[in-house]
């Protein structure tokens, strides 16, 4: 028991940083059907955010809120000095989440540029901001501390394959930082997200009742990555692991591979479109003897 | 350990394996209690409920509590309704059922759920109904607000955080400047304490009254000097809130503002209307030790200091940024070579008597004082009871920043020269090692069911410290062995 | 019937045994000690000899340390 002890007081005593990326899109098809899901989404993440808060005096937080055509910081605002006084017996640290949050999420959907059509959610470029403050915050940590940190994705947009390039340099990014990355799906399956989460040992949940979205925080999400193993919680599910294409962006079984920087094609091209090489044209395949070796050229 | 071939061994009994009751009686040595120890033998299952009327303590027994127990309380808070045990004993993964178990042992002892049965005779977990409000109300409102945020007008001369640092570690360091004697004795600098802060020290066994000397440093008082300065606070706090009932002042009451300070945002001020005589005296109390700040006693206002923040945890001082932690504590001003040198770069004679405990003094200089790291300094600082871990912190704690410099091939979180860090552990080793238990040695049994039934009897009661099956000797606790003969002479007759 | 007999378990590493050993043959403690020798990092020895026993212990790590340093330096 002596190095899980180990492990466990150090867990305890280490810095667990949480951003949560919050899909504020207004196209998102839950947010189309009833406005008022937002508010409701928005309580819970709250309460979910206060609730991590709680758990250790050291534990930080950050929210960002991604929409379609911008990324913000909704918590921490340190420009902002709020002066608060407990109105309540809410703890003062937790009101001042509570009130920067929806203060600064209120002023971000007024300024909003109108939508002329739905639009895609910039999920990618959001949790590529959430890596960035997560490294800045671990720069300037004190020497011997341990820092953990994960994001969390909470969203209702559909597969947004077009970021697909991006998002795996996020993932592949997330993963040699060591940071979990849990997606929180409120509408659709997302594949894309769902790789994510496997090669970064995250955890994916799709609730599909927004009453229960707190509840579902508090059991799957809360626990830190360090402890997961010692609660049960749901398994992973079978992740789709197909790559899209670079040329139509559409998920494939089959495809070319070009050679040099192994970007994905569907069909043949004789340049590579990202790195400009030049391909042989695949002239008759040989036949040597029985074996017929069917390569596919490049 | 034990031998392959015979089964031979010693075995924890329990009684030993704590406290193995010394043979040579050593003096009681300084114990530090962290808050969950603190409320688990110094309080009862109705005064911990009181407790859990102030949202504050509810929030600091909250964040006390082991890992796994705080997620179980989480998924609890909300539910209404009892939940099975055998529901919460299936949250938690198979592998980890021990720790599973600490965690609700730890929160049945403390009184935050208890064990109630459902209908259809199951028994379930229930979390006390105040301790469930409580900690509702800190995370999502509703309830009064804490006394301490009334509104205030803005201060006209508002005090920024570094005069706040320097204040609170000037009145820290005047009570462990009159703990090592070195203030109002020469009269020269540091004011002397109140008489109530002296009444806790002596209270806290930290000082000690003479007839001949005064009042004196206890040896418990030098193991208190070398802990940190985070500690030092909780400890004497600790202290002080024992002496509560004795004066007459509620417990519950301080206990909740010494939290609401915990959790208090530095920089601000904080309002002290509305507050009875009694919390008033605490208030006072508090400035004096420089937990808090306030310009004039009269004034309805106060500031916390860093002191106050986060009282109860060893892990929140740790996690500071870099600047926090030199605002904190002095910074630190001493190097250890690795030729056993000690280089203190101060004047203090605070600072210097405590280096004086585990060092041999060698040169003195305005603003530098040289002292070595001898087996014999440090045996005698052993000898007074002070732990090698307890220097090897110390030395760490206040190491000169240009030690942290250095660069090192081995990334260690510590700075100091790894052979000294040993040597000092290896002379506290060197004085442990025999362990002595008194007992009684049977041997010479006549046959091997004799021995067998003899020496099952003594584990069964928890007495049997080492046994040979082979040869068939036994060694039992020297209390147990009548209870041992008493059985022998039952189980002889007996016709065994 | 079965031998009963009071006093000390003491538990070292082999090397300490060893050395207590010596001091029993040797009789430098005045007088023999061991009552009886349990296994290789056990022996059980009379009570009263103890607080001698540590200070010849004590004493015998002092002559086998040598200073890690010379003050003069």
């Amino acid at each position: 028991m002596e190095p899980e002890q180990a492990a466990s007081t150090e867990t305890e005593s280490g810095i667990d940083l949480l951003v949560i990326v919050l899909d504020t899109n207004p196209s998102q098809h839950i947010v189309r059907q009833n406005p008022q899901n937002l508010t409701q989404i928005l309580e819970a993440v709250i309460a979910f955010g206060n609730a991590h808060l709680m758990q250790k005096a050291q534990n930080k937080l950050a929210v960002i809120s991604c929409a379609h055509h911008a990324t913000n910081f909704l918590y921490p605002q340190p420009r902002r000095q709020v002066e608060l006084r407990q109105i309540d017996g809410q703890y003062e640290a937790f009101s001042l989440v509570e009130k920067t949050v929806k203060q600064q999420l209120g002023s971000i959907l007024m300024n909003a540029p109108r939508l002329g059509s739905p639009c895609e959610s910039l999920l990618a470029g959001s949790m590529a901001m959430a890596l960035c403050y997560i490294s800045r915050l671990q720069r300037n940590v004190a020497a011997g501390v341990k820092m953990h940190s994960r994001i969390l994705v909470l969203t209702g947009s559909n597969e947004c394959s077009s970021q697909y390039m991006t998002f795996m340099n996020v993932f592949f990014t997330a993963q040699k930082l060591g940071i979990t990355i849990d997606t929180c799906a409120l509408d659709k399956t997302l594949s894309l997200l769902q790789q994510g989460c496997d090669i970064t040992t995250g955890q994916f949940l799709k609730v599909t009742q927004l009453d229960g979205l707190l509840q579902y925080l508090l059991w799957v999400f809360l626990p830190a990555p360090q402890m997961r193993h010692k609660l049960v919680l749901p398994p992973p599910p079978k992740v789709d692991y197909r790559a899209s294409c670079f040329c139509h962006r559409e998920l494939i079984d089959i495809g070319y591979v070009c050679s040099v920087c192994l970007s994905v094609f569907c069909k043949y091209s004789p340049i590579c479109t990202t790195c400009h090489t030049i391909f042989k044209t695949p002239g008759p395949l040989p036949v040597k003897g029985k074996k017929k070796k069917k390569d596919k050229q490049m | 350990m034990a031998m392959a071939d015979t089964k031979s061994g010693r075995y924890a009994s329990a009684g030993s394996s704590n406290s193995v009751v010394p043979l040579v009686q050593g003096p009681a040595n300084l114990e530090c209690k962290d808050f969950q120890e603190y409320l688990r033998t110094r309080q009862t299952a109705e005064t911990l409920e009181k407790l859990y009327n102030y949202p504050p303590i509810c929030l600091a027994v909250f964040r006390e509590l082991p890992e796994l127990a705080r997620q179980f309380i989480i998924r609890i808070l909300f539910v209404d309704q009892p939940v099975p045990q055998a529901v919460v004993t299936s949250w938690g993964a198979q592998r980890f059922a021990k720790e599973q178990t600490e965690a609700t042992s730890c929160l049945s002892d403390l009184n935050v759920w208890r064990v109630t049965a459902i209908p259809g005779g199951l028994s379930a977990w229930e979390l006390s109904p105040t301790f469930k409000k409580s900690v509702r109300q800190v995370l999502l409102g509703g309830g009064k607000p804490w006394p301490m945020t009334n509104t205030l007008e803005k201060d006209s001369k508002p005090r920024d955080i570094a005069f706040l640092d320097s204040y609170a570690m000037s009145r820290w360091r005047c009570v462990l400047h009159y703990m090592v004697g070195t203030g109002n004795r020469n009269g020269t600098d540091a004011e002397a304490i109140s008489p109530d802060a002296v009444r806790i020290l002596l209270h806290a066994n930290l000082m000690k009254r003479d007839e001949r000397d005064g009042i004196t440093i206890t040896r418990q008082g030098f193991q208190f000097l070398l802990l940190d300065t985070r500690a030092q606070v909780w400890h004497f706090m600790l202290q002080y809130l024992d002496t509560c009932e004795e004066r007459g002042v509620s417990l519950p009451e301080c206990l909740s503002m010494l939290f609401q300070l915990s959790f208090s945002t530095l920089g601000r001020d904080y309002s002290s209307e509305g507050m009875n005589s009694q919390m008033l005296s605490f208030l006072q109390h508090l400035r004096e030790f420089g937990l808090v700040f306030q310009r004039k006693r009269k004034e309805g206002r106060f500031y916390p200091t860093r002191l106050a923040l986060n009282v109860t945890s060893k892990e929140a001082a740790t996690t500071m940024t870099v600047s926090d932690e030199e605002a904190m504590q002095d910074s630190g001003y001493i190097v250890v070579e690795t030729n056993y040198r000690v280089y203190a770069y101060t004047d203090s004679p605070l600072q210097v008597a405590v280096l004086g405990l585990f060092t041999e003094l060698l040169y003195r200089f305005p603003n530098l004082v040289v002292g070595v790291l001898t087996r014999d300094s440090v045996r005698q600082a052993l000898r007074g009871g002070i732990t090698a871990e307890q220097i090897v912190s110390y030395l760490q704690q206040y190491a000169h920043p240009n030690m942290k410099l250095v660069e090192s091939a081995i990334q260690s979180k510590s700075c100091l020269p790894p052979t000294v860090v040993d040597q000092i552990k290896l002379w506290e080793m060197e004085r442990n090692r025999f362990t002595y238990t008194e007992g009684v040695v049977y041997n010479q049994f006549l046959s091997q069911n004799d021995f067998v039934t003899l020496r099952d009897y003594a584990q069964s009661i928890h007495v049997l410290v080492w046994q040979n099956e082979r040869t068939r000797t036994m060694v039992v606790q020297k209390h147990g062995h009548d209870d041992v003969k008493r059985y022998w002479k039952k189980y002889s007759k007996g016709g065994g | 019937m079965v031998n009963v007999m009071k006093g000390v378990l003491v538990e070292c590493d082999p090397a300490m045994k060893q050395f207590l050993l010596h001091l029993d043959e040797k009789l430098a403690l005045g007088r023999k000690f061991i009552i009886q020798d349990l296994d290789e990092s056990h022996l059980f020895i009379s009570t009263d000899i103890v607080e001698v026993l540590q200070a010849r212990v004590d004493d015998l790590m002092d002559r086998i340390s040598f200073p890690l340093h010379d003050k003069d330096a």
